[in-house]
């Protein structure tokens, strides 16, 4: 492969006869080293592009490896001037042009094969007519190497317009195309324009030798060429290329200052379509303007102008103590605004490509005036109240969000602006928002507990003993907990606004403290929901009026949610007396409430993205996760506890007033309702707060919010199931109690008292009583099936439908039990049957109400067994002994021993006995 | 373990084409590629002073000459431009190779060849380079007869080629 031809063998010998010459030659032809191609290509990367020209006049082989295209490609994209995908598509296009001529010329001549094989080396943009030229040439030159006679064309040119048209040479980086196969020519054409200047340069001896500056008068194109020659100077790669360069960009720094001076000049005449145009548009032209940016932007007069910089104080002093306004900080930002907006359009007047010095300006602006604002103020807030500290960050937050993005940019900037804006939020917030966002959780946690700590003082000072127990309508209890809900919605979704410029609502609305009292009708309500629940709350009946016009007013918009909230609050609340002493829908109200103002002000933080935005969003789940914990864990749970005890404690036989049901279980199951109302309103919250705006994901099981919410309800659930076993027991008591006082021994056995029952029976059908207005149910099996039912409805609607079948079953199951055992120790009479009978139909009818098949069973089998006290048993002790018998009458509920059972308490009992018992076990004939 | 660290640092022995044994520091023969490939690959106990490697490409003299500059060289570090663009921006030749380099021609192409084939990178680019600057500023005459090339253009080919790259001629 070696192109170095040691000497010729023949050429070697000397003229003279000398054998040891000839033994000498042949010696130094086998030490005489070759040199592989790949060295030789090694070599050709360092020389200097003349003498690689001159190399390749030196043979073939050599021409061939300096033409080689690759070699100038490197040096084309060395300079950034070579487009692989243009050259790809060029080609394409050429080889695309190259068969369509080619099956034509085969058509035509037989000079197919030559312009086939030559095609693929030469490329595509070429005109026809250059095209026709060259296969001209080529016939000349047929083994020539191809990519040869368009030099001519190209070579030519520089060499001319050096002198003639310097436009061409300023142009001429720009003009490269990427063609394969003529990246040499390219090159020559560069080479051409621009090496003379180059090399010229490299040897100046001072800033005025170089005739870069005597070709080019005007700074634009000096600017111009030295940008140029910087360029080129990056394809230099022969020995010598760093003096060569160092010198090039010392004449390039010393050009660049000279015109930064009179860039400066004109700055300081504020000449800004002058000289300042001008100076910027050379220094970009020179290399991209960067130190004139940052002279402009350091010296800006606007920071040093005293009318931007206000007090940041200003925000703390005009506010009410502990509080702050925001008022001043908007004021701050729009007289900023509106200054950098003039700028922006001075910048752009100035620089060609004003995005970067806008940038860089607005980010010295952040730097110098907006962080100095900022810093002080929190630090001064934060040492003298923490929630107007709180208030401030996040109200600032938002402010300078609004501010960087409603910035009028310059054309060409706009399009990253809002990336643009939360980068420099970022950098501004970046120093506060640790700290902010554990102030805000710890805030949270304090206030929640404070507020948790505050109804349970209140609650011990007052006499737990005193309960009144409050029965509202309860039937409409979903009707009010629906309404309730949706008012709660409303007041949720809307929009926690730290800005008091944008809403006229003050922070955290309905809520706060600074709330005014909108209406009269109103305000009770307001006052109220503020306090803790018990002090100064209205009577329920005014509370009820007041509800209705709120009712009315609903749909109304504005603030009426807020307030129609407020009200309903309070009338639940009213509603629920009876278990004020375990738990407050209002302080839960109140801790949602007080939970969505942090979250309001965490969450503007997440639109910052990233780790910032991620904090933030965490911090979110945090005071969400914080709400629950406090509000199940502090103010539920140990309602629920409370309730529970009560409930375990009742002793029926102690409390004299039975009217009004079980009064602990009543409490209870109110409790469960409120519980539930809490569940409903913590869904609510999460849906809309967390999940809504994508704080929290809804799917993601691993969620420490959804997590949070998930221990909340399955607490609620347990306490609630734990409440209701509890329950049962005590209304079961309550029902036992209720059969052995109410129960009077004549209810079923009226003849007992008047005359001998005996003479009086001959009825064989169901005799008809004496009164008409006896029949039916007899007042105790009424009021415990009003007990029984009353308690049982309460629950609807409150708890998990399942958990509500398996209590009605249990209550069932257990009522039947009672009715049962209380059976068993009555005495039945015949004529008292027909009560009885009524009265197991009540219980049957009201059974049939939980829907529940396997209960129902029971009850109709209690039904069929009280028909055996009906019949006349001295006529018909066969029959009886019949039905006795007949387990599939009471389908398996009771055994014919337990009819038995239930058969001796007849009032007759013992004057059928014999008669039934021959009946039943077949002891026909009898020994009499 | 202990046989290892004294090889590591221990000598071992080249052999030239003409038979001639040289015993140098592991460090400084492993400037070549080739060799210490070969050591890894063979493992250090092959290498004794009864089986030198042996250099079948070069002789005696050049292979001195090589290891002298492996020598001067052994703590250098493989710079990390040259392997991103071997092209560009190479740095000049210092002062020492300079001279390093001051011999006839025949044995500088010796010195390249070898140091090709023991794979040396950075003494083949100075090679490569000292050839750069010998052939910088001669006319093709001259080339030729230094490197021994044949021409084979016709005067008038030849100064085709001068014509198509005047662009690049020195002014």
């Amino acid at each position: 492969m070696s192109n170095f031809r040691r000497a010729a063998p023949g050429g070697a010998p000397p003229p003279g006869p000398s054998i040891l010459k000839t033994l000498q030659a042949a010696e130094m032809i086998d030490t005489k080293p070759l040199l592989p191609a790949e060295i030789i290509a090694a070599i050709l990367d360092y020389l200097p592009v003349s003498d690689l020209m001159r190399f390749a006049r030196a043979s073939r082989r050599m021409r061939e490896m300096v033409y080689d295209d690759t070699r100038w490609v490197a040096r084309l994209r060395s300079m950034g001037c070579w487009d692989e995908v243009e050259a790809r598509r060029r080609f394409d296009d050429a080889m695309k042009r190259r068969r369509e001529q080619a099956s034509r010329a085969s058509v035509s001549t037989g000079a197919g094969p030559k312009p086939a094989m030559t095609t693929t080396l030469f490329d595509a943009s070429v005109e026809e007519e250059r095209r026709k030229a060259q296969q001209l040439q080529r016939q000349h030159v047929a083994d020539l190497q191809d990519g040869f006679e368009t030099m001519k064309i190209t070579g030519q040119a520089p060499t001319l317009a050096h002198s003639k048209d310097p436009e061409a040479l300023l142009a001429v980086i720009k003009s490269v195309q990427s063609v394969r196969g003529h990246a040499r020519q390219e090159y020559g054409r560069i080479y051409g324009a621009l090496a003379p200047f180059y090399f010229d340069l490299a040897q100046a001896k001072t800033h005025t030798d170089p005739i870069v500056f005597q070709v080019f008068r005007d700074p634009e194109r000096q600017a111009q060429m030295l940008s140029n020659l910087q360029v080129f100077s990056h394809s230099d790669w022969s020995q010598g290329w760093r003096q060569r360069e160092e010198k090039l960009s010392s004449m390039v720094s010393i050009f660049e200052s000279a015109v930064l001076r009179e860039f400066e000049q004109g700055y300081e005449f504020w000449d800004v379509d002058g000289r300042m145009k001008k100076y910027a548009g050379v220094l970009c032209i020179l290399n991209g303007g960067a130190a004139g940016i940052d002279l402009f932007v350091q010296k800006h007069p606007l920071f040093t102008d005293r009318a931007v910089l206000a007090n940041a104080m200003d925000c703390v002093n005009q506010a009410p103590a502990d509080t702050v306004t925001l008022e001043p900080s908007r004021r701050f930002f729009e007289v900023l605004a509106a200054k950098v907006d003039e700028q922006a359009e001075i910048i752009e007047r100035i620089f060609p490509e004003p995005s970067p010095v806008f940038w860089s300006f607005v980010d010295k602006v952040r730097e110098e005036i907006i962080m100095e604002y900022i810093t002080p103020l929190f630090d001064e807030t934060h040492e003298r109240s923490i929630p107007s500290y709180l208030k401030a960050v996040s109200g600032l937050f938002e402010q300078t969000l609004q501010f960087f993005r409603t910035l009028k940019a310059p054309k060409g900037a706009a399009a990253d602006q809002e990336a643009r804006a939360k980068e420099l939020v970022l950098k501004v917030f970046e120093p506060h928002l640790d700290l902010y966002l554990q102030d805000e959780l710890d805030t949270f946690t304090r206030q929640a507990e404070r507020e948790v700590g505050d109804w349970e003082k209140k609650l011990s000072a007052q006499d737990a003993s005193v309960e009144s127990f409050y029965m509202a309508n309860f039937n409409n209890r979903q009707a009010d907990k629906r309404d309730f809900l949706t008012s709660f919605k409303k007041v949720v979704m809307m929009p926690v606004s730290v800005l008091p410029t944008s809403l006229s609502l003050p922070l955290g609305s309905p809520f706060s403290s600074s709330k005014p009292a909108s209406s009269s009708t109103t305000a009770a309500n307001g006052n109220s929901l503020q306090a803790t629940p018990q002090p100064s709350r209205p009577h329920s009946p005014s509370l009820t009026a007041a509800n209705a016009p709120d009712r009315t007013s609903s749909p109304l918009p504005g603030k009426a949610p807020n307030d129609e909230l407020a009200a309903k609050a309070a009338l639940m609340t009213s509603r629920l007396e009876g278990i004020k002493s375990l738990f407050s829908i209002e302080v839960a109200l109140g801790l949602v409430h007080s939970a969505k103002a942090s979250l309001g002000r965490v969450a503007v933080f997440i639109q910052l993205g990233g780790q910032a935005g991620g904090e933030a969003r965490e911090q979110c789940e945090a005071i969400f996760v914080t709400l629950l914990r406090i509000l199940g864990g502090r103010h539920v749970k140990p309602g629920f506890d409370k309730a529970v005890a009560h409930l375990s404690q009742y002793n029926p036989r102690e409390v004299s007033q039975h009217e009004r049901g079980v009064a602990p279980l009543v409490t209870f199951i109110e409790l469960v309702n409120v519980g539930d109302l809490i569940s409903q309103m913590i869904d609510v919250f999460y849906e809309q707060q967390l999940a809504g705006p994508r704080i929290a994901d809804r799917n993601d099981f691993l969620d420490p919010a959804g997590l949070a919410k998930k221990k909340f309800e399955q607490m609620l659930d347990e306490s609630v199931a734990a409440g209701l076993n509890k329950g049962i027991d005590v209304l079961m008591d309550e029902v036992e109690y209720l059969c052995a006082t109410t129960q009077l021994p004549t209810d079923y056995n009226p003849s007992a008292t008047t005359s001998d029952p005996t003479s009086e029976k001959p009825v064989p059908a169901p005799a008809p009583p004496p009164r008409l207005d006896d029949i039916g149910p007899t007042p105790t099996a009424r009021r415990i099936r009003d007990l029984v039912e009353s308690h049982t409805k309460m629950l609807v609607g409150s708890t998990d439908k399942s958990m509500l079948d398996v209590f009605n079953g249990e209550v069932g199951l257990r009522l039947f039990a009672a009715v049962c055992k209380h059976l068993k120790r009555q005495r039945v009479s015949t004529e008292g049957a027909i009560k009885l009978i009524a009265d197991m139909n009540l219980y049957f009818d009201y059974v049939r109400t939980l829907k529940n098949a396997d209960l129902l069973a029971y009850f109709k089998a209690l039904r069929e067994l009280s028909q055996i006290y009906l019949i006349d048993a001295r006529s018909h002790a066969k029959e009886m002994a019949t039905i006795i018998a007949d387990s599939d009458r009471f389908s398996g509920v009771f055994r014919a021993e337990e009819v038995y059972e239930y058969a001796e308490r007849r009032a007759d009992w013992y004057q059928v006995k014999r008669d039934v018992e021959r009946a039943m076990y077949g002891l026909e004939c009898v020994v009499m | 373990m202990t046989a290892e660290t004294t090889a590591k640092s221990g000598r071992i022995n080249l052999q030239s084409n003409d038979g001639i044994t040289i015993e140098v520091d592991r460090a400084v023969a492993e400037r070549s590629i080739l060799i210490k490939n070969l050591i890894d690959d063979l493992g250090v106990e092959a290498v004794t002073p009864q089986t030198p490697i042996p250099i079948t490409n070069v002789n005696d003299s050049v292979l001195r000459k090589v290891l002298e500059w492996c020598e001067k060289h052994r703590a250098d570090q493989p710079s990390a431009e040259e392997e991103n663009d071997s092209r560009k921006k190479t740095t000049e030749i210092d002062e020492w190779d300079m001279k390093f380099m001051q011999v006839d021609q025949e044995m500088l192409f010796e010195i390249i060849l070898a140091a090709n084939y023991l794979d040396i990178k950075a003494l083949l680019d100075v090679g490569c380079k000292t050839v750069a600057n010998m052939i910088k500023g001669k006319s093709p005459d001259e080339i030729r007869k230094t490197f021994n090339i044949t021409n084979d253009f016709t005067p008038e080919e030849e100064e085709q080629i001068r014509r198509e790259n005047e662009w690049a001629e020195d002014r």
